[in-house]
């Protein structure tokens, strides 16, 4: 009995000592240096830069075309909307958040902006209107989240199909295409060097996203919420407002997005993004922000994204259709959920006991 | 005193009847503390045996090797003689010991007779409804129990509850029945039905370990007494031979004041604080005390006694709704922790990991958390140099053993992270510091400097609220003590008059004979 008991205690690891690696003594800085460069490329995102250059080199190599400005600019402008909503989408799935209804969100605002011009309401009168509308609905999901306490997941839900079908009442089945010449140029032609407008205002928010979330006392913030909730509500931090002005700039961009869209097609239907909000989540988690909140930055999110585009465009160059795309799109998505699950049950299995 | 209806069957059993269930060394340690140091137990059919000692003495530590949820590190548990290894509840259940908890764990969705044969179920390919209910039926009527065993379990009261937890254990056939804290949201009548129904599974050859906090019950129905304190088994006797004062010395033990600082110099200034008559609805009434600048003012009390709810009132997590706070003389109504601190209250949280720090970031983020803003450049950026010169100050001040203040919170050890809870609310700079349990969970060491840096404070002038359930440690660090048990203010003890056995007795409501009731069932635990 004693000897079972005892084998039994030799065979789980001691817990690892806290101070190891400070104790460890002073290696050279060579070895460092490369433990330093193992880890961080044993890190998500060091996979992601690995898998990212791989799908570069095998573009260039299968298409000269790739490589070219053109192409390079072409390719974002292609999906500029979804990476736009991408950005903010990473910091309320870090907060331990979910917003399903943006895809909904960018149609209402775009069908909304197409019936507006319909009504003969001046152009930058019906933007202004469509991205407060935006702030609106995003203020509604996160009236219903913060003072109701209701889960993201069921709200969003719900106005995934709200948003939607108010689109499709305001255009019902037909598509409005009266749109200035002005807005679908500002759409679809180049408006400083090669970059259209679209892409700049993307550049623009993804420096303010690495901005707040990596260096802002807002941003600290976002992450001790997503970490553990209580411990925010404990320390003092106004939870609701954080979560609140989350949701509303989520509106806000969505309706941005659906803006920009509408500009880049020069017409607008009930349906435009339908089923966006599947990218746009499959783009944040596979750029390693873990779907529990609190981990995860927006350096792996710009690496998805990159690899998202290149593999898409890589297929298109090489005649690959748009549904084996999709195909591939999902492989890698189940590879990025499974990965890290593998590691941490990998981790439970030589470690019994620990939980999450 | 003695339970009157069995004595002499008891005593017969005692003396001849084989031991059902025997411990023997057990010991278990949990990271830093020595949770149960070479316990032995014997256990024999057809008496109750009941189990005291403070908190911490380890008692449910025994539980849970008994009910095989956590392994013992040394010693063997016999169940008739033979050694059994109880690797998970599934076993122990095999080996006949279950456990009924002060919260059953019935379901709510499943009628009264599948609750009892829910661990059955898979026995057969299918349910057998008419024998089912029939059983249960039985086994209830067995227990003098009037249940409708195909009514949902949802709405039973947690008496009914338990009554069908008990039934499961018979259906069970358990040679050993725990009993963890059955009584302690009972109404009297209720306790009264319970301890039938415990006497009779006596009656029946089976042996009950009865766990509570009431000494009076302990008194009334158990035939034997062990006693447990700090992991150590101290006494088994029969009731018969034991005393109450002989029962609480062996509890609280004798060695007080040994690493405590005593002789404590401080001067006790103005008033900052005051309460009066505070409460929340269910959950605790009648608090009245004030709190001066350099004064420690332990909170004394069992666990479930909801000292920690009165502190989070006092922070605004569960703002009271009765009663009056004045902060400086004013009245204030404390809505959320902001306002609280915005009054000069830090509360430094029991539960280091579920409420106190972030625990993948680092000292610095931590210690920074609660006044981030004093942080920021005026664009909202963090202010780096500062924030780390912060962290850095805390822990050199705290002695935290950690190569820097960007060092991870998880990675440092319990103690070292109870500094880092400590800077973190200092930083808030405080007047008024509501500690709850400060040392649970570290080592010595790490408790004899929390124990100074408390003292130091309350030297520099701030008002000290000290949540403790380590009785020495609340007896040599306070100037007062106030002790609760179930809600209720039960008085506050000067330093002069502060024993152990002071604090036990208003504690465990000794001196007000026969259990008080508690009228509204209380849940455990605190915010959702």
């Amino acid at each position: 009995m004693n000897a079972r008991m005892d084998e039994r205690g030799s065979r789980s690891p001691n817990p690892p000592d806290p101070m190891e690696s400070s104790r460890a003594g002073p290696a050279p800085a060579a070895a460092r240096l490369a433990a330093a460069l193992g880890a961080r490329v044993r890190s998500w995102e060091g996979f992601l830069a690995v898998l990212l250059l791989c799908i570069i080199a095998m573009n260039a190599l299968t298409s000269p075309s790739f490589l070219t400005a053109e192409n390079q600019v072409n390719l974002f402008a292609l999906s500029i909307e979804k990476v736009i909503v991408a950005l903010i989408m990473t910091f309320v799935i870090l907060n331990a958040e979910i917003d399903l209804s943006v895809a909904s969100m960018m149609g209402l605002s775009a069908c909304a902006l197409g019936w507006l011009v319909q009504q003969g309401v001046p152009m930058p009168v019906a933007i202004l209107a469509c991205l407060f509308i935006g702030m609106l609905g995003g203020a509604f999901n996160g009236f219903w989240i913060t003072v109701v306490g209701l889960p993201s997941l069921v709200v969003t839900l719900a106005m995934l199909i709200g948003f939607r079908g108010l689109a499709r009442v305001l255009v019902e089945d037909r598509s409005i295409k009266e749109f200035p010449a002005w807005f679908e140029a500002l759409g679809q032609q180049p408006l400083v060097g090669p970059f259209p407008l679209s892409l700049i205002i993307f550049f623009a928010l993804l420096v303010l996203a690495v901005v707040v979330l990596r260096y802002s006392g807002f941003g600290r913030q976002v992450y001790v919420i997503g970490i553990n909730l209580e411990v925010a509500r404990y320390s003092g931090i106004n939870v609701a407002r954080v979560k609140m002005l989350l949701f509303t700039t989520s509106g806000f961009l969505s309706a941005l997005a659906g803006i920009l869209f509408a500009a880049r097609l020069g017409t607008v239907r009930g349906d435009m993004g339908l089923g966006f909000e599947l990218d746009i989540i499959t783009i944040v988690l596979l750029g390693g922000v873990s779907i529990f909140g609190g981990a995860g930055s927006v350096y792996g999110v710009i690496l998805s994204i990159l690899i998202v585009l290149y593999l898409r465009n890589g297929m298109s160059l090489s005649n690959i259709t748009g549904h084996l795309q999709t195909g591939v799109i999902g492989v890698l998505l189940i590879l990025s959920a499974m990965i890290p699950n593998v590691r941490s049950f990998l981790a439970h299995v030589v470690r019994p006991g620990r939980l999450r | 005193m003695n339970g009157v209806p069995a004595a002499s069957h008891t005593a017969e059993t005692v003396a001849g009847g084989a031991p059902v269930l025997e411990v023997r060394g057990l010991s278990k340690r949990f990271d830093m503390t020595q949770a149960l140091d070479d316990v032995s137990l014997t256990l024999h059919a057809g008496e109750i045996h009941a189990l005291v000692g403070e908190n911490g003495a380890g008692k449910s530590t025994l539980i849970k090797i008994l009910t095989g949820v956590v392994q013992s590190d040394a010693g063997e548990v016999r169940v008739e003689g033979a050694a059994v290894h109880l690797a998970n509840a599934q076993e122990a259940q095999a080996c006949g010991v279950a456990a009924i908890y002060q919260e059953p764990l019935v379901f709510p969705d499943l009628d009264v007779a599948e609750n009892i044969f829910i661990t059955h179920r898979e026995q057969d390919l299918l349910v057998n409804w008419p024998r089912m209910y029939a059983q249960a039926e039985d086994i209830l009527a067995s227990l003098g129990v009037r249940l409708d065993v195909r009514a949902s379990a949802r709405g039973l009261t947690l008496a009914a509850q338990q009554a069908v937890e008990i039934a499961k254990a018979i259906s069970l056939e358990v040679k050993v029945l725990i009993m963890d804290e059955p009584t302690a949201s009972l109404s009297d009548h209720e306790v009264r039905q319970l301890f039938r129904v415990a006497r009779q599974l006596r009656d029946r050859g089976v042996a009950v370990l009865f766990i509570t906090h009431r000494l009076e019950e302990v008194f009334e129905i158990a035939d034997r007494i062990t006693v447990l304190r700090d992991g150590e088994h101290i006494s088994t006797r029969p009731a018969a031979d034991v005393t109450r004062d002989l029962l609480i010395r062996d509890m609280v033990g004798r060695e007080v004041d040994q690493f405590y600082g005593v002789g404590t110099t401080r001067t006790i200034g103005r008033q900052v604080c005051r309460v009066q008559g505070l409460g929340r609805e269910g959950v605790f009434s009648g608090i009245d005390f004030d709190l001066h600048e350099g004064e420690v003012l332990g909170f004394a009390g069992l666990v479930g006694s909801r000292r920690t709810d009165v502190a989070l009132a006092l922070f605004g997590i569960q703002p009271a709704d009765r009663g009056r706070i004045e902060i400086d003389g004013r009245a204030v109504r404390i809505t959320s922790p902001r306002a609280a601190q915005q009054l000069g209250i830090a509360y430094m949280t029991e539960d280091r990991r579920k409420l106190g720090l972030a625990m993948p970031l680092s000292i610095a983020a931590n210690v920074t958390l609660p006044v981030l803003h004093r942080y920021l450049t005026r664009l909202g950026l963090i202010h780096r140099p500062r924030e780390e010169a912060a962290a850095e100050g805390f822990r050199q001040r705290l002695d935290i053993k950690a190569p820097s203040a960007l060092h991870l919170v998880e990675k440092l050890s319990g103690g070292n992270q109870q500094k880092v809870m400590f800077g973190k609310w200092l930083n808030t700079r405080p007047r008024i510091f509501l500690l709850d349990e400060p040392t649970r969970g570290i080592d010595v060491g790490a408790k004899a400097e929390v124990h100074t840096m408390v003292r130091e404070l309350a030297e520099e002038g701030m008002a000290i609220l000290c949540i403790s359930s380590d009785l020495p440690e609340v007896l040599a660090m306070s100037d007062r003590i106030l002790v609760m048990r179930e809600g209720r203010q039960m008085g506050i003890l000067e330093r002069s008059e502060a024993s152990q056995e002071a604090v036990m007795s208003l504690a465990t409501g000794e001196d007000e004979g026969g259990g008080a009731t508690t009228g509204a069932r209380i849940a455990e635990g605190t915010a959702p």
